[in-house]
């Protein structure tokens, strides 16, 4: 740490920054030094600092409403930004944002971090995001005149640009089968078939609204795709939990309370110990993941593999929030691609048809109701698609198809 | 610095092959893993069917990374990891080792380059959060600064797993929250308190009011006459919970106040289906200010709730699973928060949360 | 206020280049910010979608949604993106004179 008199010197013309050098303080590593890293790059990342540290001492943004720029033949991928301060910080006065489609599970090597880094020295602030919110990489900061440019660099590269606005947004998964023992289905290809099966749809906006998918290998979720997607696709498995007894006792042995920690918490109760023989009544299972969490090395899921398919999860605008549910309760893993892409091209002709702008999958089968809604994909209704049938009395009686019964 | 676009011009390439940069080993047990278990905080062994054995060391970031630390991560993942290396959903860098002998030396290098290795298990994972004011128009406080000092202050529930379960913390900088905020054990999230200041000049400009009257989930903005015969809108400001959507599709809508603007904090959602089904949210201090650079209140709250989460939940229970446990009353009264009118909830559905039983702890 | 010049003519635009009146339209309007979107010049195709968006925006406020674009003009969407190569909000609202769309939220 510099002592205070160094701190606040203006050198060589960067801005004082007294508030944010507080941030560099502390254990924890700090976003400002990594502004400040970048800041030999192309400047911007300088005025980015001393935008940055306008808006600690005013407490407002200091970010214009979104921009719209773009690459030719791309409807989306990049967040166009003004500053509303651009006279006294000219090199943020633009300063736009690429969204680049992460590899799957966010693998890479050296080199290609490497080949990012080196088009984004070029083009760019030298400032990432690893990674954004929807799963993107995303490049902080250039100027309209060098977005065709990074593009082209990242394409030969082999990278290309995510989702934004009304369109499929990149959709993202779980490090899946490739080094989790809990995998149901193969969720890092499932990705990267989807996203490769909508690059029309991702890179042109043409939906009434953003539509996300996420792809999360067993009932864990660790990439939200029940808070988050549209599109939920989570893994489970139908059979018989695999049980391997001596390793039970091993953790009883070493510690594990099972009757107390594992059988307990059970969420249908469905577990018995009885000090040397683990039973589960895998009819009551609802494969919630608890006691396999707990003791990795002594259960697994069963071997007959697939995904629950959820629909509807959204943020709280603008009617609320939702979490996704259940609209198909059981797809095999080797059936997972091909029902999917039929299932959303009906979800999204339905969308088309009834969907208002700027309305969410999950508001419009909020509007219209979830019976209607499957009427108008052609699935059948199932009570695994609700947590209890109605308590109501109101119903939409179908006089005329009763009748032609 | 070159903006001529390298020929030919290649589109739709779409992102690299799902299995373009996995580390041999990787490869070779793909989908064939059988058990994993942690070494120490941060440090996990994965050991597949075949009996090969893939060792991650868990480091913190900042989620906003200047290039040259990703050359630095790179540098590291060529020494100890032939190369390859990943990031995990809630930002943190993993390196994947086949060596157990190289992960103390990279630990201790990580220590030197001020990267935490933890975040696994039964501790507090890597804060998710937004872009704040670092990069975006609707923010309504900074997510950067206010992960940084709570991280800060959390980061030996970083390093240690001393929880009773996981915790998960978001930021989200406004009602848009961008990322899975509203279902975490502690969600923080940026909120305005006033109604949009109308703009009329820039209104008639710039926004189309028929997409503006749509946008407001309350109806509380209604089409009015403006200047020049054109169509301006008024706000029914009683009606408005300043949620900002209107600002959201229409820039003359400023929801920015200084003063007013600040940070709710919530309470016991969850993702995971472990025991309990996924759920929201729920609300605990309606509204903190907004105090840059280190949010002292904010901090104050949090680390007040993981306190005393960590002093009276059992073994496996998320926030949520162990207030059930409590109930509500309780929480309050362990924390000190206070119980308001902001707390009962008067939007849609609002009824399905009062308590419709005698079910009363004394 | 940025503006754009094109053969002695100003428009007063945003950053985007958007015309900040959207009353101020006329077909010079969409001729003359043709090029700044990479249209060498425009053809009957073209006058078909500016037309379609102009009078939908006229009628009723709004820009209408791109599948209605498709439907109402018979383009298919990559068709739209060869009339107009930085797509139909970018480009064909653009020259339509309306406002901005709004961005990625
Ligand atoms: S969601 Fe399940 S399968 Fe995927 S990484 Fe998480 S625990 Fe593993
Ligand atoms: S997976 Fe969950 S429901 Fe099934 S036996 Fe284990 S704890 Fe019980
Ligand atoms: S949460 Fe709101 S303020 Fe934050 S990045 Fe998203 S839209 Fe912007
Ligand atoms: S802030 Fe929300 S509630 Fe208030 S006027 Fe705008 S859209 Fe309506």
């Amino acid at each position: 740490m510099a002592d205070a008199d160094e701190g606040v010197k203006p050198a060589n013309g960067k801005p004082e920054t007294k508030l944010l050098d507080e941030l560099e303080k502390g254990p924890w590593p700090s976003f400002v030094t990594e502004i400040k890293s970048a800041q030999g790059v192309t400047g911007g990342a300088e005025d980015l600092l001393g935008q940055l540290e306008l808006s600690y001492e005013d407490k407002v943004s200091h970010w214009k409403h979104g921009g719209l720029v773009g690459v030719l033949g791309y409807g989306g991928g990049v967040i166009g930004r003004y500053s509303d301060v651009g006279e006294q910080f000219p090199k943020v006065a633009h300063f736009h944002t690429l969204r680049v489609n992460q590899p799957a599970g966010w693998f890479y090597t050296s080199e290609a971090l490497r080949t990012i880094s080196d088009i984004w020295e070029r083009h760019g602030s030298g400032l990432t995001n690893m990674h954004g919110s929807t799963g993107d990489m995303i490049l902080l900061g250039t100027t309209t005149d060098h977005l065709e440019a990074t593009f082209q660099e990242l394409t030969h590269a082999g990278f290309d640009l995510g989702g934004s606005g009304s369109a499929v947004r990149t959709p993202s998964c779980c490090v899946g089968m490739a080094r989790c023992e809990w995998a149901c289905f193969d969720a890092m290809k499932l990705c990267y078939d989807l996203t490769m099966a909508y690059q029309d749809e991702l890179h042109r906006p043409a939906l009434p609204y953003k539509f996300k998918i996420k792809c999360s290998a067993c009932p864990n979720d660790c990439v939200a795709a029940i808070a988050r997607a549209d599109l939920s696709v989570i893994g489970t498995w139908k059979d018989d939990i695999r049980i391997d007894q001596a390793e039970v006792a091993n953790y009883a042995t070493a510690g594990v309370d099972i009757q107390k920690d594992i059988c307990a918490n059970c969420p249908t109760r469905c577990m018995d110990w009885n000090g040397k023989e683990l039973n589960i009544k895998n009819r009551d299972c609802v494969r919630c993941m608890h006691c396999i969490n707990a003791m990795p090395k002594a259960l697994r899921p069963g071997v007959e593999k697939g995904a629950v398919i959820l629909i509807g999860a959204k943020a709280p605008i603008l009617q609320g929030a939702l979490l996704s549910s259940v609209l198909i309760p059981f797809v095999a893993a080797d059936e997972l691609l091909d029902t999917l892409k039929e299932l959303i091209q009906r979800i999204w002709d339905f969308w088309d048809e009834y969907g208002t702008n700027r309305e969410r999958i999950g508001e419009l089968i909020q509007r219209v109701g979830l019976a209607a809604f499957l009427d108008g994909i052609g699935l059948d209704p199932a009570p695994e698609m609700v947590s209890a049938p109605r308590d109501n009395p109101y119903i939409y009686y179908q006089p005329a198809k009763e009748d032609e019964a | 610095m070159t903006t001529t676009p390298l020929q030919p011009r290649l589109t739709d390439v779409g992102p690299p092959r799902y299995d373009k940069y996995l580390p041999p080993i990787v490869l070779k047990n793909y989908g064939t893993w059988k058990y994993h278990e942690t070494l120490a905080p941060g440090v996990l062994c994965h050991v597949a069917e075949s009996g090969d054995r893939l060792y991650t060391v868990r480091g913190g970031t900042p989620r906003l990374l200047s290039i040259q630390t990703l050359r630095k991560y790179a540098d590291l993942a060529d020494k100890y990891c032939g190369g390859y290396l990943r990031f995990t959903s809630r930002n943190n860098v993993e390196f994947l080792l086949t060596d157990p002998a190289q992960i103390e030396p990279l630990k201790q290098e990580l220590a030197l380059l001020g990267i935490p290795v933890g975040g696994t298990n039964n501790a507090i994972s890597n804060i998710v959060h937004t872009q704040g004011w670092v990069h975006c128009h609707a923010a309504a406080t900074d997510a950067s600064g206010l992960v940084k000092s709570m991280m800060d202050a959390l980061i030996d529930h970083f390093t240690h797993e001393d929880l009773p379960a996981k915790l998960r913390i978001a930021v989200a900088c406004c009602l848009n929250m961008c990322g899975a905020v509203h279902c975490s054990d502690i969600a923080i999230l940026g909120v305005h308190r006033r109604p949009p200041k109308v703009q009329n000049d820039l209104l008639t400009k710039a926004c189309e009011v028929p997409t503006l009257v749509a946008s407001c989930p309350t109806g509380a903005i209604r089409p009015v006459p403006g200047v020049g015969g054109k169509q301006s809108v008024e706000v029914l400001e009683e009606d408005c919970m300043y949620c900002g959507n209107c600002f959201s599709v229409c820039p003359a809508m400023r929801m920015a106040d200084a003063e007013n603007d600040g940070l709710s904090i919530w309470v016991g959602g969850k993702v995971s289906n472990a025991r309990s089904a996924p759920r929201f949210s729920r609300l605990s201090i309606p509204f903190l200010p907004n105090n840059p650079p280190r949010w002292p209140e904010v901090i104050e709250a949090v680390t007040k709730i993981v306190d005393v989460y960590r002093g009276e939940a059992r073994k496996y229970e998320r926030v949520g699973e162990w207030i059930d446990r409590i109930g509500w009353p309780r929480f309050f009264e362990l924390t000190g928060f206070e119980f308001t009118r902001y707390h009962i909830d008067d939007f849609k559905n609002a009824g399905m949360t009062f308590a419709r039983s005698t079910h009363i702890r004394y | 206020m940025p503006t754009f010049e094109v053969e002695g003519k100003k428009y007063d635009v945003d950053e985007d280049g958007f015309l900040q009146e959207p009353d101020l339209w006329t077909e010079d309007v969409a001729k003359d910010f043709a090029k700044s979107e990479s249209i060498d010049a425009l053809t009957d195709g073209h006058w078909k979608v500016i037309n379609y968006i102009r009078n939908y925006y006229l009628q009723f406020g709004i820009a209408p949604m791109v599948r209605k674009v498709c439907k109402e003009t018979g383009y298919k969407l990559s068709e739209i993106y060869q009339l107009f190569p930085s797509g139909p909000a970018k480009g064909a609202c653009k020259l339509a004179g309306l406002p901005k769309p709004t961005g990625c939220v």
